[in-house]
């Protein structure tokens, strides 16, 4: 006598969806209700950056790493520039350095705004939506008096930055860190505190440490997962041994904590900024560095602590003005290895859930 | 001894069981050895007694004309060090071990080198290539693979006269 059960059913979630953040699709497969298996497949927005890397110069790369994790666009600038500068071995002013910083850490509230907006649109919360996206417009607008544009800032070059912020950039940048307090009273109470957003996210997805390692899984995922490991800390880039900040952890390893790590965090990225708001001393903001970037032939491998988990760039040179291979490491790209683990057992309301902490943005996962 | 004195020792003794050899590359450990022993050396290292290199970063690979290099950069979320481990494959038939035993979050980064580059991983459980589309020809990260010219590539068809 065999197990009654009913047909296997098999669905194709995306890449059309708006669940699915882009153009991310799985093949899910049903045992009635619960998930057994997911395949996910990605590449629909692929673009061979690591291809076009190798026939482009070291300067003209700079724009397409913008086009990789679109929300928080300056940090795919720095790790790219930081990794050709210390291949080069150059020396940055200080006042660049604390641009760079305070670019930084707003993309990183821009993109765990958007996170907050897009988890609460998964769980059909439009109110919320609307709300993050009205405080993001305000970094939008920072970025846009700076770089010229909104998303795609492109702001920073090899040895410095494209040019010095504007007079108004800072009083705008201190009623925006003066009214972020409220703004997340207003989150907490119109997302975090709603029942029915407990009731979907609490306990499901449970991630734990040791699997969490095991799959290379970085950033925000990993921390809700009990581990309290942040580049910035671990390996601190550019200026950020000097702030004084703490790395938010959780132990929960499921999908609450992995969304309220993310209100830590924008805690913590406005404390660096007013740190680094007082601090940022006057001078020029681009080093001097040849026209021509020729770095030494060798090889660097260079991190940065991304919203979405680990950027890496191998960058490997010749001594040509052309990079011999650009191997980018995108957080997001590794972490949906989870998925197929983490969500087997669960119904498809809560797989949106998963992945919905997951934050992936899929210009970082296709490349 | 600090941290990284340790860790070159590790990495010596290691270099030595293997016939592979330690450099150093702006400040980061490399250790270079045969494709055949790659899966020995990354066991060993990621069990270090005192400095354990068990978290895989990226995993890979590189084309350097005659051979390739899959390249392994490992760390440890509890420590400072941080090893490179580099395997030579041969161009002709690139085969090496899989790591998806030791790191199932290799199983992505091993697609993707095969997908790229073409280095078959024996022992994936699912070696398919992830970016591209399955009857896809070539791998295109290699230096010899041709890329068409934009005319070849355009699907713009030319006017005809009437039209």
């Amino acid at each position: 006598m065999g197990l009654e059960r009913t047909e296997e059913l098999s669905l194709n979630m995306g890449p059309q969806h708006p669940s699915m953040h882009g153009v991310f699709r799985m093949v899910v497969t049903f045992d009635g209700e619960v998930i057994t298996k997911i395949e996910p497949k990605v590449g629909y927005l692929h673009r061979g950056l690591e291809k076009l890397a190798e026939s482009r110069t070291y300067t003209q790369f700079i724009p397409y790493t913008d086009r990789l994790d679109y929300l928080s666009a300056p940090h795919n600038n720095m790790a790219y520039v930081q990794t050709v500068e210390k291949l080069m071995g150059v020396q940055l002013p200080e006042r660049a350095e604390y641009l760079r910083v305070i670019f930084a850490e707003l993309a990183r509230i821009a993109s765990h705004l958007v996170f907050i907006a897009s988890t609460a649109l998964d769980m059909a919360g439009w109110t919320a939506w609307t709300y993050c996206f009205r405080d993001r417009e305000r970094i939008l607008d920072l970025f846009e008096m700076s770089a010229g544009s909104r998303l795609t800032v492109n702001a920073m070059r090899i040895g410095g930055f494209s040019r010095d912020v504007p007079p108004e950039f800072w009083p705008a940048l201190k009623s925006f860190l003066d009214d972020l307090p409220d703004m997340m009273e207003e989150y907490f109470g119109i997302f975090y505190g709603n029942e029915i957003v407990m009731a979907r996210l609490k306990s499901v997805g449970i991630l734990p440490k040791e699997l969490a390692e095991n799959l290379s899984i970085t950033g925000p995922v990993l921390r809700a997962s009990g581990v309290q490991y942040d580049v910035r800390k671990a390996e601190p880039y550019g200026i950020y041994d000097r702030f004084d900040f703490e790395v938010p952890v959780r132990y929960g390893c499921d999908s609450y904590d992995r969304t309220l790590l993310r209100l830590d965090e924008i805690k913590e990225s406005a404390k660096i900024l007013r740190q680094a708001m007082r601090d940022i001393p006057e001078g020029p903001v681009t080093a001097k560095v040849s026209k021509i970037i020729k770095p030494p032939a060798g090889e660097v491998y260079h991190r940065v602590e991304n919203p979405k988990g680990e950027l890496g760039f191998y960058i490997v040179s010749d001594g040509s003005p052309k990079p011999a291979r650009v191997r980018i490491r995108s957080g997001t790209f590794i972490n949906i290895q989870m998925l197929p683990i983490v969500a087997l057992g669960w119904k498809i309301q809560d797989l949106i859930a998963i992945f919905a902490t997951l934050d992936a943005v899929l210009g970082e996962v296709d490349k | 001894m600090g941290n990284k004195e340790i860790l070159r020792q590790r990495a010596e003794e290691l270099a030595a069981k293997v016939n592979g050899e330690v450099e150093e590359q702006n400040g980061v450990l490399v250790l270079k050895v045969k494709g055949a022993y790659l899966s020995e050396t990354l066991s060993t290292a990621k069990s270090f007694p005192d400095v354990p290199c068990d978290f895989l970063h990226d995993l890979t690979a590189l084309d350097l004309k005659d051979h390739f290099e899959v390249v392994y950069q490992l760390s440890s979320l509890h420590g400072p060090q941080r090893l490179r481990v580099k395997g030579t494959v041969d161009r002709e038939h690139p085969v090496v071990n899989s790591v998806t035993r030791l790191w199932r979050g290799a199983n992505f980064l091993e697609r993707e080198a095969y997908d790229m580059f073409g280095i078959e991983f024996k022992g994936h459980p699912n070696l398919k290539r992830i970016y591209l589309w399955d009857d896809f020809e070539g791998y295109p990260l290699r230096k010899d693979y041709v890329t068409e010219s934009l005319e070849e590539r355009s699907v713009v068809l030319p006017l005809k006269k009437g039209e």
